[in-house]
């Protein structure tokens, strides 16, 4: 039993919201409160602190929480539409439970800055690339990033590399660890201006959660102590408190029924049993990240959307960003110990925007992290970039050391929205319930690429600034998989070449919204959760004002 | 140091056999048993791990019972690797007769193990048994390998709930600086 609360399926509910991750779970928390009748549909089911442990071989290597095609979901990727999709364990990651990956994620929680809203503009178009602005600003989204701040639970420490922000951070920044230490004594003495990493980590108690007790297994893992601050620690347990919301687990949405005007009207879902049922609502809201939003759009095609549903402008599961990613590891004289507290505590964002002139478009940021995440199976298996036998007594002396003695400087940095890039039903591979599989096809841009390796030569130089005695470069290589979704619903005035306007809403079915990382325009510099929830409050925020004024 | 650990190598391998193999005859008692591996094969996985993750200075693949989680996790939907296994196992016991007239690959001495396991490294049989053995040392205990949490020690890892600061050597002086 999640909520004392049940609604009747065949009365209409005012919401549905497919998925309860870093935005259903918001949405559903500022409807529910706000008064309306809410059904949560998620897929997974309802893990909270208690059950998680510090299992990296169930986590990590099994699917316990991102299933794939072990537990009867594969996917398949191809670089081009020319090339026959291969059948793959998993390339878009995400953890099927309440709360989504919010639940599982590293917790690092920039802000998007002002540039990331206006920079085609500002930079001009990028030939070969939907590279646009987005239909809102920095500004209108800063009153919800705060929101995010408060409501949500995220430390950090206010300076001059914020930012515009409108109030302090909640929670005073998490304390610095070794690699972090490495990552701003370096950067000083590059000149750079390195800062404590704002992380969605609570650094003491916030709002009735407790503070991090540095366990180490963030990334890839809940937290056993609800100090990570996601949707499942921090916004379901309002929304059901609150008495206006059902949330039912293990329910995975088959389609979306429109009614005669056109409308939706009625969301079908297969129940942990496999039996078939349908919800009634006067809207929907669909949450289900940027794979399966799309995925759930193109399945529920009808004569009215033969394309798929709200996708009157060829645009769902286009534009799939993944984000740039770069890593430069060293080696250090004394132990760093990475496998203690939270993935990353250090930023440097001195190159947000680089330089046109180099002659590529891109940027980011670089943060210290553990080379491999910290975790043990992890860095034993990774064990060698530094040269060294992979087995025998000698390998192990050297895991030994990687596994204590190192730190890797992280590149996060942009995708550019490409139409090829794309989320797409596979109907070759059907999934345990008889959908088409999700199919990945992507292609880094070489503007993204040359920014990864961008990034790489700046951690190289900061890893020689630390004193590593030995530094490896991962190398740089065309995505095949990533954690995240963006851009597959995107955001925009024009119903002609986007999904949904600026308040998440679908052009073409007034009572549909679309919000999670699909939605986003640009890729921002590699850290979107912070952005998909301040858009799900601003999204819920509209959602309310139109409703009490009948506008949905 | 190099000598002696060595030696306890030789000593902890020569006990390796006898030890599964014992441990294999407790199925007749009903107290422990593979799921899948026969007695042959689990000796077999047991003394490849038992070189990927010798036991010297601090123990190894086999104080951590690594050939039982690999018969329980390949148990349990993970066929296609236990083909793999299987398939080189096959391959591995063929060159063990060709070359050296014996039918086990556990028979060798070590030198001659060793030897055998650099020529295969790389290739999927290998990658697939060095995989297994890393999970099985560095698992939680409930899936039957790291046996005591002995992996952990490899790597001087501790699972603990709570660590504080200082957590290594570069923070021990850390102050922050607000600008």
């Amino acid at each position: 039993m999640d909520s004392g609360v049940r609604y009747s399926n065949r009365e209409k509910v005012d919401f549905v919201i497919v998925g309860s991750g870093a935005a259903g779970g918001v949405i559903a928390k500022e409807l529910s409160t706000a008064g309306f009748s809410v059904v949560v549909l998620e897929q997974g089911p309802h893990l909270k602190a208690g059950d998680f442990k510090h299992d990296e071989w169930g986590y990590k290597h099994n699917g316990d929480l991102v299933w794939g095609k072990r537990k009867g979901h594969p996917q398949t990727f191809r670089k081009s539409i020319d090339e026959k999709p291969a059948e793959r364990e998993v390339c878009f990651g995400y953890a099927h439970n309440v709360g989504g990956s919010s639940v599982h994620f590293s917790g690092n929680f920039w802000r998007f800055r002002p540039i990331d809203f206006n920079e085609a503009s500002v930079l001009g178009p990028i030939a070969g690339t939907t590279f646009s602005d987005w239909p809102i600003s920095y500004e209108d989204l800063e009153p919800f990033y705060t929101k995010v701040d408060w409501e949500v639970g995220v430390s950090g420490l206010q300076g001059s590399w914020d930012p515009p922000r409108s109030r302090d951070y909640p929670c005073k920044p998490m304390p610095a660890k070794s690699a972090g230490v490495l990552l701003e004594r370096a950067g000083k003495a590059l000149g750079y201006n390195p800062y404590p990493a704002p992380v969605a980590i609570l650094s003491e108690p916030h709002n009735g959660r407790p503070g991090c007790i540095h366990c180490g297994f963030c990334n890839g893992f809940g937290c056993e102590v609800d100090a990570k601050s996601s949707s499942m620690a921090s916004m379901i347990p309002l929304a059901l408190s609150s008495g206006k919301c059902e949330l039912r687990t293990l329910c995975t949405v088959s389609r979306i029924n429109l009614d005669n005007a056109g409308k939706a009207d009625e969301v079908v879902y297969w129940d942990g049993a496999g039996v078939e049922h349908s919800q009634k609502a006067h809207a929907v809201v669909v949450c289900a990240n940027g794979a399966e939003t799309p995925r759930l759009l193109l399945l529920s095609e009808s004569a009215r959307f033969p394309d798929g549903l709200a996708n009157s402008s060829g645009m769902v599961g286009r534009n799939l960003m993944f984000n740039g990613w770069s890593s430069a590891e060293g080696i250090f004289d004394q132990p760093v110990n990475g496998f203690k507290s939270i993935p990353t505590t250090r930023v440097i964002h001195d190159f947000y925007s680089i330089d046109p002139s180099l002659g590529f478009y891109g940027g980011g940021g670089i943060d210290s992290r553990h080379p491999s995440d910290g975790l043990p199976m992890r860095s034993a298996l990774d064990s060698g970039r530094f040269g060294g036998p992979r087995w025998g007594s000698e390998y192990k002396k050297l895991v030994r050391e990687e596994f204590t003695h190192t730190a890797a400087f992280h590149g996060h940095s942009t995708s550019l929205p490409l139409a090829s890039n794309t989320v797409t039903l596979d109907d070759n591979l059907k999934d345990k319930w008889g959908r088409a599989a999700l199919c990945c096809t992507y292609k880094d841009h070489p503007d993204d690429i040359a920014t990864a390796k961008f990034f790489q030569d700046r951690s190289v130089e900061l890893l020689e600034a630390a004193g590593a005695k030995k530094i490896n470069r991962t190398p740089v290589v065309e995505q095949e998989s990533n954690v995240h979704l963006l851009g597959t619903c995107r955001m925009g005035d024009d119903p002609e070449n986007s999904v949904v306007d600026r308040y998440n809403r679908s052009h073409d079915v007034s009572n549909l919204f679309m919000c999670d990382g699909s939605s986003l325009v640009t890729s921002g510099r590699g850290q979107p959760t912070m952005t998909i929830m301040a858009l799900a409050f601003r999204a819920a925020d509209f959602i309310i004002q139109a409703s009490k004024r009948s506008e949905i | 140091m190099r000598n002696s650990s060595r030696i306890l190598g030789r000593s902890c391998v020569v006990l390796t056999t006898p030890m599964v193999l014992s441990a294999c005859k407790e199925v007749t008692n009903g107290a422990s048993e593979f799921k899948i591996f026969s007695i042959d094969e689990g000796a077999e996985y047991a003394a490849i791990a038992a070189r990927i993750v010798p036991s010297d200075e601090s123990p190894g693949a086999s104080e951590a019972g690594v050939v039982f989680f690999m018969d329980n996790v390949l148990s349990d939907g993970r066929e296609p690797e236990y083909e793999i296994l299987k398939e080189g196992l096959q391959n591995l016991k063929s060159i063990c007769t060709e070359r050296f007239g014996v039918t086990n690959f556990y028979s060798l001495n070590l030198s001659q193990q060793d030897q055998l396991l650099r020529e295969i490294e790389g290739g999927e049989f290998f990658e697939t048994v060095r995989y297994l053995t890393i999970a099985g040392m560095l698992s939680l205990p409930e899936y039957q390998g790291n046996k005591n949490n002995v992996g952990f020690q490899m790597l001087g890892f501790e699972n603990r709930h709570a660590w504080g600061a200082p957590y290594g050597f570069y923070d021990i002086d850390y102050q922050l600086e607000s600008e």
